[in-house]
């Protein structure tokens, strides 16, 4: 992403931007550590993050009367809080990354066919469009999930149509005006199929449009799969994610606020960090969406 | 003419609905109406008119861009098949059609070379290998370095990338080429340029050449034939030297006055078009020209004027002319 | 102005008409219903049975038609879990919800649109910068998590308030403030926004280099300006607050609608799922067009327009 923030503009402005940005760096410097987990999630955790220790069950961390055994605690049932974390931060990332790149296909694809066939295709898509934005996705997932019951797959599956309404939007827009330009029409009259003219010549030029989106589209998942997490409604035990420790620490709320706290606290610096640079990259590259 | 042209079209009409404010009930313009001409294999058709005239809107009728609401385009004895079919899309290779704006023409996310090889690559012409030597040819044929190929169109120049347009319409050896306005955006100095290559480009290929420009200069240059537009309608037609030297259309006559061509343009008066520029949306009755023409007859407000032959293979279309034709033929 | 509120309730119709349709097809889609409400060990003749008394063996169409045309007499099914018409069931925890969402909305707006306000005219200060730093936190942190925290705080180690249940007034502060919280960062971020553009623009510019003391620009002129785009998220946030009040419902133990729909989802009680989508939809077309009707008052431009211009 740096090569392509850098392409985009002169490079002293950038700089000047870059330095005068000290959220969005910290932010940087967070998300940095968040995706070394994801990498490394394997290697970093102490132990199985389903392993029971029951001599030390609600270990409390170090620091607060704990001992090195578990460094950031252990739950009721002795698992240690930070393995646990560790990979309830490689899931929900993933799961979030998952439904965005689903998001962000079935969205495109929708406005290229929007912008592409026009008539009653467009009217199609653009009502549900409208209905998609006009109810709260929460609710029409649960609906789902309660008619389809629950596996990680359609899980994921499900958090994917969240937002693709977003990328419809801008999709077709931009289509719409990219075939106003020259070059498609150039390409089209080549003989060029509309595969080629799409995927080719239309999706690079309106990329950087579509990262600003998924940038900021990015935390709303997180907060879905998280909520949806802690209700019991998604990712299902023995699997582990940051709702679901939320959801399972809240019944020892009082005797062991350490297992909630942490995966909280992942959670709100994770959406703030995507959001602050989200909304830089959206300030920086494209006024379109603003 | 000899051989069957190697494109013909019949009455074509071309009406385009305009909304007027948006929330009023759409106008409807005719941007061409029952325009016919043909082109000879080898020969360059040169177009000019104002713009509004719907010189372009021909530009893409012709090129097959565009299907007209009424009226028949033949191509090399075929009828042009409709847009996207697969027929169309072969056809491709054969009509390729050059704009004004080269910038806007390239995608600015390829290099030059990617975007030359991308017609060979549509119609699975050669393989890897070949089209690689293809591009390399084409952009020296065309006046550019091999190594340009590997650029982004903005690093090239206006006149640079003009010629790339040409090279990418150039891979596949079509016989009939559109260029509409393709000199307009470069700078003068640059434009002459621009012309003499086309102009060595379809002697060397012997390929035929639709120019549509507002430029009589340029027009001049490269037509062998040239066709007066106004409002959609050909109101003069012929040998350049001939239309451009004595035209007969009072409209022909006004835009070449307006031309400051050095001793030629002396003998005449100025003719100073008067009224309105014209608008495709309040098209006159009877000829379109007839509230701006210096000589009009009352006929010329209730009758269109039809195209017809002026002698030395020139056609026009005017009142004025075909009575002036008849008193000639009496006398003879 | 017939025809602009013609158009709206079109568009109601159709949202409406869409969310039955998605209930039916997620229905159908997701399998035979009758295995899906009945226990697998249920003997292959009783299935049948259940089949034949709810329609399930008639072709699709006429399972689709039977299907609206119950919905339109009124007839949403029966809750499985405990007997009584889905409607009923749902109809009683309505009120239990709006005794939070309503509190809540009210504290989103008398918190939200003054800090933003507040924070544009105090552009690029710090007053501006804490108060954004406060909103942009206020809103990436999830309800429930702030929920949790709240009750850490004012439940556990100050026990101020209790930490959950309803009928009090004092167990309704908690979860009115997590889910007021949220809601006024959003609004906050949005009327800053607003506010900036209009005190921006040229007529704020001409009334005040005409004399007009700063104080009646920003009343007379700004804020009039900036409360039409405001508008626009209204209807985004009420989804908001929909969806925040089944994460607060839980964290709270508040019996209301969000409750209720955990527990049915759970327990796949489709009746009440189906009943409580519909509720919210219906809910979402009232707010969309009554801030459709708003901005007609509003912004006497659109009144005439046969486009949209905000949500459905």
């Amino acid at each position: 992403m740096d090569g392509f923030v850098a392409k985009s503009l002169p490079a002293p402005t950038a700089r000047k931007l870059w330095q005068r940005d000290r959220a969005v760096q910290l932010a940087l410097v967070w998300l940095t550590v968040v995706l070394a987990v994801v990498v490394f999630a394997d290697r970093l955790a102490p132990y199985d993050y389903a392993a029971l220790d029951l001599r030390h069950r609600l270990a409390a961390p170090v620091g607060f009367g704990g001992d090195v055994a578990h460094l950031l605690g252990s739950d009721e049932l002795g698992r240690d809080v930070l393995s646990r974390l560790i990979v309830s931060i490689r899931m929900s990332l993933l799961i979030a990354f998952g439904a965005t790149l689903i998001g962000a296909s079935l969205g495109t694809m929708l406005g290229f066919l929007a912008a592409h066939f026009r008539g009653w295709v467009e009217q199609v898509i653009l009502a549900c469009v409208d209905f998609q934005a006009s109810m709260p996705f929460l609710i029409l997932a649960l609906a789902v999930l309660a008619f389809f019951g629950n596996s990680l797959v359609l899980f994921v599956a499900l958090l994917g149509l969240h937002g693709w309404e977003r990328y419809a939007r801008v999709t077709r827009a931009l289509a719409m005006s990219a075939g106003a330009q020259g070059y498609v029409m150039a390409v089209h009259q080549l003989g060029a199929g509309p595969w080629r003219l799409y995927l080719r010549h239309v999706l690079p030029n309106i990329a950087s449009t579509l990262i600003v989106t998924m940038t900021l589209a990015f935390p709303d998942i997180i907060l879905l799969e998280s909520g949806l997490s802690f209700l019991g409604l998604g990712v299902q035990p023995p699997l582990t994610s940051l709702g679901n420790m939320v959801g399972y620490g809240r019944d020892y709320l009082t005797r062991a606020p350490w297992i909630l706290v942490l995966p909280s606290l992942v959670i709100s610096l994770t959406t703030l960090s995507i959001s602050l640079v989200g909304d830089w990259l959206r300030d920086r590259i494209d006024k379109t969406l603003s | 003419m000899m051989a069957a042209p190697l494109l013909r079209a019949e009455g074509l009409v071309r009406r385009y609905r305009l909304r007027q404010g948006v929330f009023r009930h759409p106008v409807t313009v005719k941007a061409v109406d029952s325009l016919s001409l043909s082109v000879a294999r080898g020969e360059t058709l040169g177009i000019v008119g104002e713009s509004g005239c719907g010189k372009s809107t021909t530009g893409r009728l012709l090129a097959g861009l565009e299907p007209p609401d009424s009226g028949t385009i033949s191509f090399g004895g075929e009828p042009l098949p409709a847009a996207g079919h697969a027929r169309w899309r072969r056809l491709r290779t054969r009509i390729q059609m050059v704009f004004q704006d080269p910038l806007g023409a390239l995608d600015r996310r390829l290099t030059i070379g990617e975007q030359i090889a991308e017609p060979l690559e549509i119609h699975r012409l050669g393989s890897k290998s070949e089209r690689a030597d293809r591009v390399k040819t084409l952009l020296v044929d065309v006046g550019l370095r091999p190594d340009h190929g590997a650029r982004y169109p903005h690093e090239l120049s206006g006149g640079q990338r003009q010629r790339a347009v040409l090279a990418r319409a150039l891979a596949t050896d079509p016989d009939l080429i559109v260029c509409d306005e393709p000199v307009s955006a470069l700078d003068v100095s640059i434009q002459a340029q621009v012309i003499n290559l086309l102009a060595d480009l379809k002697e060397q290929r012997r390929m035929a050449m639709i120019f549509i420009s507002h430029d009589l200069r340029v027009v001049r240059q490269i037509s062998d034939r040239i066709a007066v537009m106004y409002l959609g309608v050909i109101v003069e037609e012929g040998d350049p030297n001939l239309v451009l030297r004595d035209p007969l259309h009072p409209y022909s006559q006004a835009l070449i006055s307006a031309v400051p061509t050095p001793g030629a343009g002396r003998r005449r008066d100025r003719t100073v078009l008067q009224g309105d520029p014209p608008n495709p949306a309040a098209r006159p009755r009877g000829c379109a020209f007839h509230p701006r023409c210096p000589a009009a007859l009352p006929v010329c407000a209730q009758l269109a004027p039809e195209l017809t032959s002026a002698g030395e293979g020139r056609r026009v279309a005017c009142h004025l002319v075909e009575a002036a034709g008849e008193g000639r033929k009496e006398t003879v | 102005m017939a025809r602009f509120v013609a158009i709206r309730l079109a568009r109601a119709l159709l949202t409406i008409g869409m969310v039955v349709t998605f209930a039916f097809v997620v229905l159908r889609a997701s399998g035979d219903p009758a295995r899906a409400m009945l226990s697998p060990e249920t003997p292959a003749a009783a299935v049948e049975a259940f089949r034949k008394a709810w329609g399930l063996d008639a072709p699709v169409g006429v399972q689709y038609a039977r299907y609206v045309l119950a919905i339109v007499q009124g007839d949403l099914g029966q809750s499985m879990r405990d007997g009584r018409a889905a409607i009923t069931v749902v109809a009683e925890r309505i009120p239990v919800t709006l005794m939070l969402t309503g509190p809540a909305l009210a504290l989103n707006l008398l918190l939200g649109i003054p800090a933003g306000i507040y924070a544009a005219l105090k552009h690029g200060r710090l007053a501006d910068r804490l108060v954004m730093a406060i909103a942009v936190a206020g809103f990436t942190v999830p309800s429930f998590v702030l929920g949790l925290v709240l009750v850490l705080a004012f439940a556990v180690e100050l026990p101020w308030f209790p930490s959950g249940g309803a009928g009090t007034l004092r167990q309704l502060v908690l979860p009115v403030v997590t889910l007021g919280l949220g809601g006024a960062a959003v609004l906050a971020r949005f009327t800053r926004s607003a506010m900036l553009e209009v005190l921006g623009q040229s007529y704020i510019r001409t009334a005040s280099a005409k004399g007009v003391p700063w104080r009646g620009v920003v009343t007379g002129h700004a804020l009039p300006n900036a409360a039409i785009p405001v508008l626009t998220i209204v209807g985004f946030m009420v989804g908001n607050l929909i969806a925040g009040t089944v994460l607060v419902e839980s964290v709270f133990s508040w019996p209301g609608v969000g409750s209720l729909l955990v527990v049915s989802v759970v327990s796949r009680d489709l009746a009440v799922v189906q009943c409580i989508l519909l509720v919210v939809a219906a809910a979402m077309i009232v707010t969309n067009v009554s801030v459709d009707l708003l901005y007609g008052v509003l912004d006497p431009r659109l009144r005439d327009a046969s486009y949209p211009i905000g949500g459905a």
